[in-house]
């Protein structure tokens, strides 16, 4: 049929770099993979018929890229069909198979190997955490240093065990096999006994700096040899605010750790540059930005003081209990400013509370024409796009 | 929706899935060659590759306003190092650096370049459907999208439809765990499915049975409590070993059922697990402490025991007892410590009743080892029973060929036990890794993200 | 001519959001009011942020925006809220509540 040939050609762009097999044990296929694409139309189902099933007379029902794909899956592709508790099974370790004692690669991919599968939490460290955060009341941040575990995690598997303990006190229905099968076969992070176990292999980098749009680009920036060009100026250059006064340096010089917790703990009072809309905070250095700061000062007791490391330690719990009250006080005074602006009223009669918010009806939100876009309710004279195509018409959050 | 998310052998595309065919596909993938391409060629078959498993259920419009060419990014910092100094060191002398900082340290700095074009489809991950895809809940990212319109996920506790709707960081979402067996389990074979019609079958029968029948049973039934009673003391002591009994005959027919279904290793175990069982039950009918003592460890296995274990465990390990130590003198010091502390000393008793030469057949084969498998076999067979009215094969065991794509990137953090995940930030890349899974290598990523900067 | 205090009603089909105007009697309800001076959402809103316990005696609750300077001076002046918002306006300790004969 030398149309559907034609066709198949024509349309089939990926097929050249698609090759059959790698390895050497199926040579005689790969070279036939090889062949051009003729090779590939029905015609040729016959040779696959011949082999499997010499005496029939009914045309195949296999392709024989089927038969391909079979006979790898029963050779190669064997090992890959079930997997060894407590190993990886990718495809990438296959060529690795033939050398015992290496251990197989963890990218999944092959051509990928930027992609890794990194370790999971194990069960044990998931309930551990939970115990530390919910039983010993010991803060996030806490936890998050001493098991090398991002924050953002802990309160995570905080949440997830809290409804797993929920669903098992309600009787449902639980997965367990599954979950027993999917951590045999992915890498897991064992729960250490010892709290140095964790501090030499912890989860996941707990102290990861966002690149700041700011910091994309390239500046060129002279600089006289005699100055000393730290992180700060840096910041500062790149978010175009004017260099700092010689004395407020010196000040920051002799004291880094108040400096940082200046910024961390009472982010309102960082520098800002820029007019109206187009304000903006003065980039930091990246002492203040990391989710952990306390341990840079803490690091930099430790060098200062290499022999006093029990006053050290005892430094970081006081550090770390300052950054923690610092915390909390912040978000209750943030709720206390939110219930302040906000009228509660639950009449006898209704089934309903009434919630009031104040707003402000004046010229500088209403504008000269009446049509400002601060001001309250639905603005007149103005078209509604939120029908248009490219708008979102599904929900865009779902609140706890 | 239509399902164009084929995986032709002919025209091979790889998709967000675990079928047999897309690991075939995956493992005869190269890099397009670009010798005699122009670069308009190049970055389309790129896209058209990478497309067709990134968001392939995405119409191309939709996805090229989610495109976005800022890529979100962090560099791991080291405490230590930002204490040491503070950075002015990179910038003295003539703006090159001091001295000290070694070029040997620049030069593995440099070598670990941050993957970013490999993060293209990055914004394509916060979608409620992929999301599901890659926390392992569903085989494809078509399957999650079916979970999802046929209700079975909730986002933060409430229903949601939108198969498109796009995580927030902080949202927890979570399947129904059946589904999640069902999806990540192996199929039923043609037995199992006869099985189960059969089963349905007759429980139809007998509920229209049982709803004619209630009120004549309930007289007979009552005279029939009384001798249920008095049986049930002899009943007890036999209840462990049919316990067992009932396992070893599951743990057969599994082994029967399907030979090259299961893994090595699993065999293995069953058989283990088999030989244990067998030599329990061939010694608990000389030996009733074993029994005894297997009953109080594995008391949870069966709801009859639970019922009645701690009213009359007394009297009748007593009884026994006293029968045991007129049998055999040497058995009775194993068997009273066994009984003051049946669950701590399981294990020592086991070994005891092994090591004695007078009283099995087969000695010192129950080592520590097997009894784990056995214990371990039965806590298995009770969080996996088998049960022909599921959908999936039972005892359930994951689908062929799962654990090659098994992967769980670090944005999710996944409680399997309950079937549900934190979406806690957006994917990043960072210094030699990105965090968005894609098949493919750096050339067609970089392809990809320069057909999407629009600028052909 | 009267001015009043009234509702205008905003948003799509089955999902209503009203604005509280300030508006000639006569006018339409879609035309350009005096003042809009608050919104006032009917659709029930559940609360969030709450652990099981709370969220079981929990009540849902309607949002209202409202300029109270405003709405003073709307009053002193002489505009008449409508039913409706005489209501909003009482539970906002702006007016005395209606006698039912009035209604």
């Amino acid at each position: 049929m030398p149309p559907r040939i034609q066709n198949q050609l024509a349309s089939n762009s990926l097929l050249p770099f698609l090759s059959s097999t790698s390895t050497p044990s199926t040579s005689s296929s790969a070279s036939l993979s090889k062949l051009p694409i003729s090779q590939y139309s029905p015609s040729s189902s016959c040779s696959s018929r011949r082999s499997s099933r010499p005496f029939s007379s009914t045309a195949s029902t296999q392709t024989k890229l089927r038969n391909e794909m079979f006979t790898w899956l029963k050779k190669e592709g064997e090992a890959l069909k079930n997997h060894t508790p407590g190993s990886t099974n990718y495809l990438s370790a296959l060529r690795f198979r033939g050398e015992e004692g290496q251990r197989p690669p963890s990218w999944p991919f092959p051509l990928n190997p930027s992609f890794v599968s990194e370790p999971v939490l194990s069960e044990e460290l998931r309930n551990d955490i939970y115990e530390r955060v919910v039983v010993k009341k010991k803060s996030v941040r806490a936890v998050s240093v001493e098991l090398g575990v991002d924050m953002r995690r802990v309160g995570a598997v905080v949440r997830l065990v809290e409804l797993e303990k929920r669903m098992k006190q309600q009787g449902k229905s639980m997965a367990l096999p599954y979950a027993r099968a999917i951590h045999e076969m992915i890498p897991t992070t064992p729960l250490h006994d010892d709290a140095r176990g964790h501090r030499f292999k912890p989860h996941e980098a707990i102290n990861d700096l966002p690149v700041h749009r700011l910091t994309e680009t390239q500046i060129f920036y002279p600089v006289s040899e005699s100055r000393q060009f730290n992180r700060v100026d840096a910041g500062r250059v790149f978010s175009a605010a004017p260099a700092q006064e010689h004395t407020q340096v010196a000040r920051n010089a002799s004291d880094p750790a108040a400096a940082v917790s200046r910024v961390t703990q009472q982010p309102s009072t960082i520098e800002t540059v820029g007019k109206g809309a187009d304000e903006t905070q003065v980039l930091q250095a990246a002492d203040m930005r990391i989710p952990h700061p306390h341990l840079v000062a803490h690091q930099r007791h430790r060098l200062e003081k290499p022999n006093e490391a029990r006053e050290a330690q005892d430094l970081y719990k006081k550090r770390l209990k300052v950054e923690e009250t610092a915390e909390k006080e912040r978000k209750r005074i943030s709720k206390e400013r939110a219930e302040q602006k906000l009228l509660k009223v639950q009449p006898e009669a209704s089934r309903f509370e009434f919630r009031f918010k104040d707003v402000e009806v004046s010229r500088e939100t209403v504008g000269k024409d009446g049509r400002g876009s601060k001001a309250p309710g639905h603005r007149y004279g103005v078209p509604s796009y939120d029908r248009k195509k490219g708008q979102v018409k599904i929900p865009t959050r779902v609140e706890v | 929706m239509r399902n164009r998310a084929t995986t032709p052998l002919s025209k091979p595309k790889l998709r967000q899935s675990w079928s047999k065919y897309n690991l075939f596909n995956l493992q005869r993938l190269r890099n397009p060659p670009t010798i005699a391409k122009t670069f308009f060629q190049q970055k389309w078959t790129a896209k058209s590759m990478a497309r067709a498993y990134h968001g392939e259920q995405v119409r191309e419009s939709q996805w090229a306003r989610m495109f976005s060419r800022r890529i979100r990014s962090v560099v791991p910092m080291n405490p230590v190092k930002l204490a040491e100094d503070d950075g002015s060191a990179m910038s003295a002398g003539r703006g090159s650096g001091l001295e000290n900082v070694t070029y040997a340290e620049q030069g593995r700095a440099n070598s670990r370049l941050t993957p970013f074009t490999q993060m293209t489809f990055a914004p394509l991950e916060r979608r409620l459907d992929v999301a599901i895809f890659r926390a392992m809940f569903a085989s494809s990212a078509r399957q999650a999208r079916q979970f999802v319109v046929h209700g079975a996920v909730t986002v933060n506790g409430k229903k949601m439809r939108y198969p498109g709707y796009l995580l927030n960081p902080g949202d927890l979402f979570q399947v129904e765990p059946e589904r999640v067996m069902f999806a990540t389990g192996a199929p039923k074979d043609k037995f199992e499915r006869r099985e189960g019609r059969v089963a349905r079958r007759k429980a139809s029968e007998t509920t229209a049975e049982a709803e004619a029948a209630e009120e004549g049973a309930v007289a007979a039934e009552e005279t029939k409590e009384s001798e249920v009673e008095g049986k049930e003391a002899e009943q007890e002591a036999e209840n462990p070993r049919e316990a067992l009994k009932t396992l070893l005959a599951q743990a057969k027919s599994i082994m029967a059922g399907n030979k090259d279904a299961m893994s090595a290793k699993r065999k293995q175990e069953l058989r283990g697990f088999q030989k244990a069982v067998k030599r329990v039950l061939s010694r608990s009918e000389s030996s009733t402490v074993l029994t005894d003592s297997l009953e109080s460890q594995f008391s949870e296995l069966t709801l009859l025991l639970k019922a009645k274990r701690t009213e009359k465990k007394n009297d009748k390990g007593s009884k026994k007892e006293q029968k045991q130590s007129a049998a055999q003198t040497s058995e009775s010091s194993s068997a009273t410590a066994s009984e003051s502390q049946p669950g701590e000393k399981l294990t020592e008793a086991f070994r005891q009743a092994a090591e004695n030469p007078e009283e099995e057949v087969d000695t010192s084969e129950l080592t520590d080892d097997e009894f784990d498998v056995l214990k371990r076999a039965l806590v298995q067979m009770r969080d996996n029973p088998i049960d022909s009215s599921k959908p999936y094969a039972t005892p359930w065991r994951p689908r062929d060929y799962m654990s090659a794509f098994a992967l769980i990137p670090r944005y999710l953090e996944v409680n399997q036990n309950i079937c549900a995940a934190v979406y806690l930030r957006h994917p990043v890349a960072r210094p030699g890794f990105s965090e968005v899974p894609t098949p493919f290598g750096e050339s067609v990523g970089t392809s990809a993200f320069a057909w999407y900067l629009k600028r052909r | 001519m009267v001015v009043r205090i009234r509702l205008a009603r905003f948003g799509n089909k089955h999902s209503p959001i009203y604005n509280v105007v300030v508006a000639q009697a006569r006018s339409a309800r879609d035309s350009k009011p005096l003042e809009v001076i608050g919104t006032f959402n009917t659709v029930p809103q559940k609360p969030t942020n709450l652990s099981d316990e709370e969220a079981r005696r929990a009540r849902a609750f309607k949002e209202v925006s409202l300029d109270r300077s405003r709405a003073k001076y709307w009053l002193g002046v002489g505009a008449q809220p409508s039913g409706s918002v005489w209501k909003l306006l009482n539970l906002a300790g702006l007016v005395e509540p209606k006698e039912k004969s009035q209604n």
